[in-house]
């Protein structure tokens, strides 16, 4: 499994309210992955993001020698703030280290992870940052080439930090956008290069994106007001968000790109 | 007050249903209690907030209304109990029913119906991907549309769209076959439509009629059922097996 949560505010109703909304949603997800968990926040100002100090937490259950890990806060990028925050251990334990609750923003990615594929470590949480513009991706499912496609990335100089699958993909969509796609134009490019299962939210500095795979292996919910848009691993995710009950609720179609850019 | 099944339940007299709170118990309590009343009896789901597997495994006819939206599986290898879920239900609604219905008030995800023996699978809104996926004998009747790959693998049984159907429809089909009022996106391999025969009518119309849908007229629906190529051995191909 794993679980995803991404949340885009239209404007600037909610923006104190972002971290609580996410925090939330990660709540509602945080069963499908109790191994790990990661947030990336987008503010829409440049700032320096207040990062506290995460402890490393104990190695998880049944997972043998991997020591616990964080990842406090990347820096902000130039011209648009990022704040992502990376740990194995409980999600809303995690949460609440973080004080996610009490964090604005624009535009939030978060996920749950279940290990299937590579090792429990805090550099193996999602979201991955890849490329200059800070792409942001979370990702639930599994790819198969990855392995093939981490090769054709690194003949072109782009080397990933881990073995995990979910990392590729980030680098190799940057790395379409670095040779000019647009995002939508990318996520298209993606449905046909990977190989595998997925149901994919992506984040730049203006846009959130959601893609799944041909057969829709994966759940994935949409809703939309005219405040916000979120999409989930599951609905239960979705019922402290504000004003759900005139959201336009949807399943993603399969393949089809779904993008909001502000 | 009183127990049940080693549970603190409320009566809703007015209503004479037993209701049991959610947000005060785990799942494991909920269906055990469920699965303790006797034939006949009515209970309520306070509180759901899109929690799996409720109400699954009922061997009684009961009667138990979830007063929100469910998750996974709600409803699923039930036999003789009507299940009601006042909002939006998750993957694989009715999944494995024996028998009895479930009726969903509200859209439905993926799988709804999958491997359905027997039993009613009502979704008043929208299904996802799926819809029926290897339907073994029981109805699907969905009121509004249904997404690609309904009735994926669909054995036996009848399924009722009361709106537009998805690709993929009825792809690689057995003897399941699939009723549709609205338009057809497209047709799955081994899928074909068929004429429409007094008893498909007549058999649409007892669906319709099940589900509790006025906006189907069984003698406007499509009828797609298997070519049968796909699974009868064939002489002629006899050096590709």
């Amino acid at each position: 499994m794993c679980g995803i949560a991404g949340l885009h505010l239209k404007d600037h109703t909610y923006r104190e309210r972002l971290g609580a909304m996410v925090a939330g949603m990660l709540r509602g997800v945080a069963r499908r992955g109790p191994d790990s968990a990661g947030v990336a926040i987008h503010d829409d100002v440049p700032d320096v993001p207040d990062v506290p100090d995460v402890p490393g937490v104990p190695g998880v259950p049944g997972v043998p020698g991997v020591p616990g890990q964080a990842v406090p806060g990347v820096p902000a990028a130039p011209g648009a703030g990022l704040t992502v925050f990376r740990e194995v251990g409980d999600p809303e334990e995690f949460a609440a280290r973080i004080g996610l609750a009490g964090r604005a923003g624009v535009r939030a990615l978060a996920h749950t992870r279940m290990a299937t594929e590579s090792a429990v470590t805090a550099a193996h949480c999602h979201p991955f940052v890849a490329g200059e513009e800070r792409l942001c991706l979370v990702h639930n499912g599994s790819f198969a080439n990855h392995a093939t496609i981490r090769r054709r990335l690194a003949g072109l100089g782009i080397i990933t930090e881990t073995d995990n699958d979910s990392e590729v993909a980030a680098h190799w969509l940057a790395a379409r956008r670095a040779a000019g796609d647009d995002l939508t134009t990318a996520l298209r490019r993606l449905t046909t290069t990977f190989d595998g299962f997925f149901t994919l939210a992506v984040t730049t500095a203006d846009s959130f994106a959601v893609v799944r795979d041909p057969i829709a292996c994966k759940p994935a919910i949409i809703a939309e007001t005219d405040h916000w848009v979120a999409v989930v691993s599951e609905y239960q995710a979705l019922l402290g968000l504000p004003g759900l009950a005139d959201a336009v609720v949807f399943e993603p179609e399969p393949e089809e790109v779904y993008l909001w850019a502000s | 007050m009183g127990e049940l099944s080693g549970t603190t339940a409320v009566v809703d007299e007015a209503r004479d249903e037993i209701v049991l709170d959610l947000a005060a118990m785990s799942t494991r309590e909920a269906n055990a209690a469920l699965r303790s009343l006797p034939d006949g009896a009515r209970a309520r789901l306070d509180n759901p907030a899109g929690r799996h597997n409720l109400a699954v495994g009922l061997t009684r006819a009961v009667h138990v209304r979830i007063a929100g939206p469910a998750g996974y599986y709600v409803g699923g290898l039930g036999a003789a109990a009507e299940v009601d879920v006042d909002g939006p239900a998750g993957w694989g609604v009715g999944e494995n029913l024996m028998s009895g219905t479930v009726r969903v008030r509200g859209a439905a995800s993926q799988s709804a119906a999958a491997s359905a023996h027997g039993g009613l699978v009502v979704v008043e809104g929208d299904a996802s991907l799926r819809a029926g996926i290897s339907l073994k004998g029981g109805q699907l009747a969905v009121a509004g549309d249904v997404g690609r790959s309904c009735a994926f693998l669909a054995q036996a049984g009848t399924i009722l769209v009361g709106g537009d159907a998805g690709e993929a429809l009825g792809d690689s089909l057995y003897e399941a076959v699939i009723y549709v009022a609205g338009r057809i996106r497209g047709l799955g391999t081994d899928a074909r439509v068929e004429d429409l025969t007094e008893a498909d009518v007549a058999a649409a119309g007892a669906l319709a009629a099940a589900a509790g849908f006025d906006h189907v007229d069984p003698q406007n629906v499509t009828r797609v059922a298997s070519v049968r190529s796909l699974y009868h051995f064939d002489t002629a191909h006899h050096g590709a097996y």
